[in-house]
């Protein structure tokens, strides 16, 4: 067996002994209630067993990423699969570090989740150990990448305690209107959050299936010599279309449920043959996530918020505004020194210029300038608590822009090979 | 900060108006890629013409003088040529001067395309290339006016009629 | 209406105190833990009528106008994100429609050195500085000059606080506690029965610190604007070839240019078929001219000065110049020929000799013959009229026109054209246009090493950042700040014992969570055992 093959069995292993600690963890939360034993011994005890099990689950995860390391000749951190495995490897470091300060197995209950969903979202990704091209041939690759990797998984673990607090202190019982906000805001973040699974759920489920569906693009263009260039560019889907490219042909389109044509055309202004694939795709994630939110308010009853609520009582609010502080303070000098710093030097050794505006560039940047504005609100006394708990996951949102979003939408020099 | 709290506060705010005024003034006010754009003086050169007699540009300081870079691969380059020559000869009792700069190519190749046609105007040679990206060119033709002082008054890109060559002319002797 | 600054210990404070500078007593009644920022003391004497210049120096000393500041410019950065910076209008116009041309318009196209940004970054600096000023002074002046023992509101309105009664000799709890304390590295100084203990004082000018590297940061991009702080070039060079850095007296030679590409067996399905670069460097070598620089006609005296191997990642660094790979092409270029004349009827072979494709000689004896290049084209063609013109400068199809003189042939000279490349001698007929003297003589390249391909073009830029040091030094120091500021806490204990009664306050900057522990763990060596959750006295995390 390969190395490259050791360390896949090693990513599974550590992928599911995450979900064990993720049931261990809600088994210690939730199952409070249902133990005829004092709940705070019950509470330890399978904290204890879920701390363990996650952290068995790193190790496997560190395996994974250094017998890749050694079977490939490089360090994993080249494409998007390797990029977000990583991440979620980082994030599992930050809630342990964490929780070795702190201590509550709530935030396990929701940091472990965060870490399985990004290890899932990475598997979408094509897997292929990509050489690495002369631009990115540098030490500085495992320098800025990782450390900037770690500085964002510090954010994410602010971000989980930023939404535990919201779930803690938003209350379900008040129907006035500001409470009824309140509650809308909380219920939309978790329909995003099932909105990505639904994503990972029905590219898998697609891909299991074998789904495919192909396209051809003409495109015609003036070069420099004032010639015209006529280019036929081929597109793959493996979602069925709902969205056909623009001004594109159909070669063949796999049958779903009776539908063997595509129903609508990209608009023209979304340019390239990828960006109809990249509007299909958000299309069906957002309609999967949303059948699949729909179903659980139907076996739930109520709104999800109002679900997770009760269990949050065992830990202070206090407590959790000041592990979503503590998070990101530790992360932001780690952000500043990979995604910044590093990125300027390396950035300066490889194009000759050590800032370009480039949008990964800027948005690094935004992500930076928003954390340090969280940083400066804290100073005043009335932005701690709720209000710092939703700068926690609106800067976490920012950071999934920088990485995906940027990719997805915006071309530049920094891309990596999308889905 | 006490008593020094007034001029402190002074000598910083002034620091902030003066290094923010030039920071802002510099986006304004420069676009400075270093190209030779309207307004500009001309970047001097010395070039050889097929005597083998040097000619700078500073030579002509004084004279308006239109400098046409050019190619024989380039046919509104070769078209407008004809066009050049008859500004120089209506013109030729003022102070003017048409310096027509071949872009590097071979000897021979100039040699033939000007004995095929009678060209008074100077032909100078570029060689590689220097004076091309000196001037920043990215199309042929460019024709550069500039005036007796040596800024130039118009850049244009791309062949040029005897209406657009005459219209600039007249513009650069009367300045 | 005036405040009352003179505390009941007798000292007298600035207007603004909350806290006495002398004995810790808050002046303003209230049940809330402490307002404990830069220990209490008036950051700044407020005037019945502020002049201008308070009132700007007001404006960006508040860290609220900041954090707007920063804002804006984080909403205007992202702005620039929406469509490619740097084209022309046709550009945006073409791409994006009418949304694209807006963007154009609004001058959005080129945002980040418009005014308006620079402006902002302007005031963000300004803030940097008068922020900090502001408030580092008087903090400085409060640490300073400490009071061991403190009031007692002060003490028990701590956010961790902890009151009790204590057994035995008041002044040997005290000790005993201190020496407890300094095996966690506080600082304790002791009076009597009062304690004052404190560690990591240096973490609060973490902050300070990073605001000074930030500053100095921005002057360095400022710097940048310097004439001549900053070149930038960028040059094409092919295989073999030298070439002047434009306005400079550098000269680059192209010693040699290689690609290497992933083979099959690396690539995954994916790429393969597809070409990868593994690694391309250009083996260059820098040149100084020392004189005849400019002359035209006269070649350029050259001097040697470095020589590297310049790969992406690996600039060629010298005298604060750096040349850096950024890319390539590999369209194949004919550099020379070397042919040879035969002698069709008797197959005798003269020569060869040698033809540059560029700025070659005119006049060739070879062998019997003598050759008189009349006329040559790089990139051969018939216009419109049929008349014979070159499409480039670039010897994409080269042509040569010769009168030959020699045995067999007129003794003016017949005319030969001749193609150097097969493909081209095929399209253009060349024996036909040749007609008779075809069948006397024949000029061609004789095997494959007789020509020359110059295949690469190496992009090189060079570039020369005189303020770039600047700016790591800016980064560097903020970097230390913010590390100073963000792992180390600053933590100070204080506690009087008043007739067996112990009071005791804490207070940190950061992490209170870690203050109350380690102020149980305190509290547990003298055997007073409590709950860290117990000291929490409500209010504020900081």
């Amino acid at each position: 067996m390969s190395w490259i093959d050791f360390s896949g069995h090693a990513y599974l292993a550590a992928f599911v002994l995450y979900c064990f600690a993720f049931m261990f963890y809600v088994i210690s939360i939730a199952g409070q209630r249902w133990s005829n034993r004092d709940s705070k011994r019950h509470t330890e005890r399978w904290g204890r067993i879920a701390f363990f099990t996650s952290s068995v689950g790193l190790a496997g995860h560190l395996t994974f990423f250094f017998t890749r390391w050694y079977g490939s000749g490089q360090i994993p951190t080249s494409n998007m699969y390797e990029f977000m495995s990583f991440l979620a490897m980082a994030i599992m470091i930050a809630f342990t570090i964490i929780y070795l300060i702190y201590r509550k197995p709530i935030l396990g209950m929701f940091a472990t989740p965060l870490a399985v969903i990004i290890v899932a979202y990475a598997s979408v990704f094509p897997k292929d150990v990509q050489p690495l091209i002369p631009s990115l041939n540098s030490y500085w690759l495992k320098i800025h990448v990782t450390t900037a990797a770690l500085g964002e998984a510090f954010f994410a673990v602010g971000f989980a305690a930023g939404l535990m607090y919201l779930l803690r202190v938003v209350d379900y019982s008040r129907k006035d209107a500001k409470a009824r906000k309140e509650q809308r805001w909380v219920e939309f973040t978790l329909y995003v959050i099932v909105v990505v699974i639904g994503f990972i759920s029905i590219v898998f489920s697609f891909r299991g299936a074998g789904y495919e569906a192909h396209f051809t693009q003409e495109n015609v263009m003036v070069d420099e010599q004032g010639q015209t260039i006529t280019r036929v560019e081929q597109v793959q889907y493996d979602l069925p279309p709902i969205f056909k490219p623009y001004n594109s042909q159909v070669v063949s389109v796999d049958s779903f449920l009776g539908m063997n044509k595509p129903w609508f055309e990209t608009p023209s202004w979304m340019n390239g043959i990828n960006a109809g694939r990249k509007l299909n795709t958000v299309i069906w994630s957002i309609i999967a996530g949303s059948l699949l939110y729909g179903l659980l308010r139907l076996v739930f009853r109520k709104p999800l918020g109002a679900v997770i609520h009760p269990h949050m009582d065992g830990v202070k609010p206090s407590d959790l505004d000041e592990i979503s502080y503590r998070a990101i303070a530790i992360g932001f000098p780690v952000f500043t020194l990979g995604a910044l710093i590093f990125a300027m030097i390396w950035a300066n050794e490889a194009w000759g210029r050590f800032w370009g505006w480039d949008p990964k560039e800027v948005w690094a940047l935004i992500t930076w300038l928003f954390y340090s504005v969280y940083l400066h609100f804290r100073l005043s006394r009335g932005w701690q608590g709720i209000r710092s708990a939703w700068l926690a996951v609106i800067g976490f949102v920012i950071v999934w822009f920088t990485l995906i979003g940027v990719n997805l939408i915006i071309a530049g020099l920094h891309s990596y090979a999308g889905v | 900060m006490g008593k020094n709290r007034k001029p402190i506060q002074i000598v910083i705010l002034l620091g902030v108006l003066l290094l923010g005024g030039y920071a802002v003034g510099k986006t304004l006010f420069a676009s400075d890629d270093g190209r030779p754009a309207v307004g500009k003086e001309a970047p001097n050169f010395t070039l050889l013409d097929l005597n083998g007699q040097t000619h700078q540009l500073s030579d002509y300081k004084g004279k308006a003088v239109v400098v046409n870079f050019w190619g024989t691969f380039c046919p509104p380059c070769v078209t407008e040529m004809p066009e050049f020559q008859r500004m120089y000869d209506k013109y030729k009792n003022q102070s003017f001067e048409v310096l027509a700069i071949n872009l590097s190519e071979n000897d021979l190749t100039v040699s033939n395309f000007v004995a095929e046609r009678s060209l008074t105007y100077p032909i100078l040679r570029d060689a590689n290339r220097v004076i091309e990206r000196r001037y920043g060119l990215s199309q042929y033709p460019t024709t550069f006016f500039v005036n007796p002082d040596g800024t130039i008054q118009d850049i244009f890109v791309g062949g040029m009629s005897e209406q657009d060559i005459d219209s600039r002319v007249e513009q650069l002797l009367q300045s | 209406m005036f405040q009352n600054t003179k505390c009941e210990c007798g000292h007298q404070n600035p207007p603004d105190t909350l806290l006495c500078e002398s004995c810790g007593k808050p002046l303003v009644e209230s049940d809330e833990p402490l307002e404990m920022r830069y220990d209490g003391v008036a950051r700044r004497s407020q005037k019945r009528n502020p002049n201008p210049l308070d009132r700007v120096w007001s404006f960006f000393s508040s860290v609220r106008i900041a954090v707007i500041i920063i804002i804006i410019t984080l909403i205007g950065a992202a702005l620039g994100t929406i469509y490619p910076q740097g084209n022309n209008a046709a550009y945006y116009k073409e791409t994006y429609g009418w949304s694209g041309e807006l963007y154009h318009k609004l001058g959005l196209s080129s945002m980040y050195d418009s005014w308006w940004f620079v402006c902002l970054l302007v005031m963000i600096g300004t803030s940097l500085v008068i922020c900090s000023l502001d408030r580092v002074l008087p903090l400085y002046r409060a640490l300073s000059k400490q009071q061991i023992r403190k009031h007692l509101q002060f003490i028990t309105r701590q956010k961790t606080s902890y009151v009790g009664t204590i057994e035995g000799d008041a002044e040997q709890w005290v000790q005993s506690f201190g020496n407890h304390l300094k095996r966690r590295r506080y600082k304790v100084h002791i009076d009597g029965t009062a304690l004052l203990a404190e560690k990591n004082r240096f973490s609060r000018w973490g902050p300070y610190i990073n605001h000074i590297g930030l500053i100095i940061l921005l002057l360095a991009l400022l710097a940048r604007t310097i004439p001549h702080w900053t070149e930038e070039n960028t040059i094409a060079v092919r295989d073999g070839e030298t070439v002047q850095v434009t306005g400079t007296d550098y000269y680059v030679k192209n010693d040699k240019f290689t690609v290497e590409y992933y083979n099959e067996a690396e690539l995954p399905d994916m790429l393969k078929q597809q070409e990868r670069p593994k690694l391309y460097e250009t083996k260059a070598i820098l040149y100084e001219c020392v004189s005849s620089c400019g002359e035209p006609g006269i070649e350029p005296e050259l001097k040697e000065v470095k020589q590297y191997d310049i790969t992406v990642n690996h600039p060629m660094s010298y005298k604060g110049v750096k040349l850096y790979q950024i890319g390539y092409d590999d369209e194949p270029l004919l550099q020379s020929v070397r042919p040879i004349i035969e002698d069709v009827k008797t197959g005798q072979q003269y020569g060869p000799f040698d033809l540059p494709m560029k700025n070659p000689k005119t006049s060739f004896e070879v062998g019997p013959y003598s050759l008189e290049l009349k006329a040559n084209y790089m990139e051969f063609a018939l216009n419109e009229e049929g008349s014979p013109v070159t499409k480039s400068r670039d010897p994409k199809a080269p042509a040569f026109i010769f009168i030959v003189k020699g045995p067999g042939l007129d003794e003016n000279g017949e005319p030969y054209m001749y193609f150097p490349l097969e493909k081209d001698k095929e399209r253009f007929s060349q024996d036909k246009i040749n007609q008779a003297i075809a069948s006397k003589i024949q000029i061609r390249v004789d095997g494959m090493d007789n020509v020359k391909f110059s295949s690469y073009t190496s992009y090189l830029l060079i570039r020369v950042d005189r303020a770039l040091p600047f700016v790591w030094v800016g980064l560097g120091i903020c970097m230390l700040g913010l590390l100073m500021g963000a792992y180390w806490h600053h933590r100070r204990i204080w506690l009087r014992i008043d007739e067996g009664t112990l009071s005791l306050g804490a207070h940190t900057n950061k992490n209170h969570f870690g203050m109350r522990s380690e102020t149980a763990w305190a509290l547990e060596q003298m055997g007073i055992t409590v709950e860290s959750d117990k000291l929490d006295n409500g209010g504020y995390n900081s």
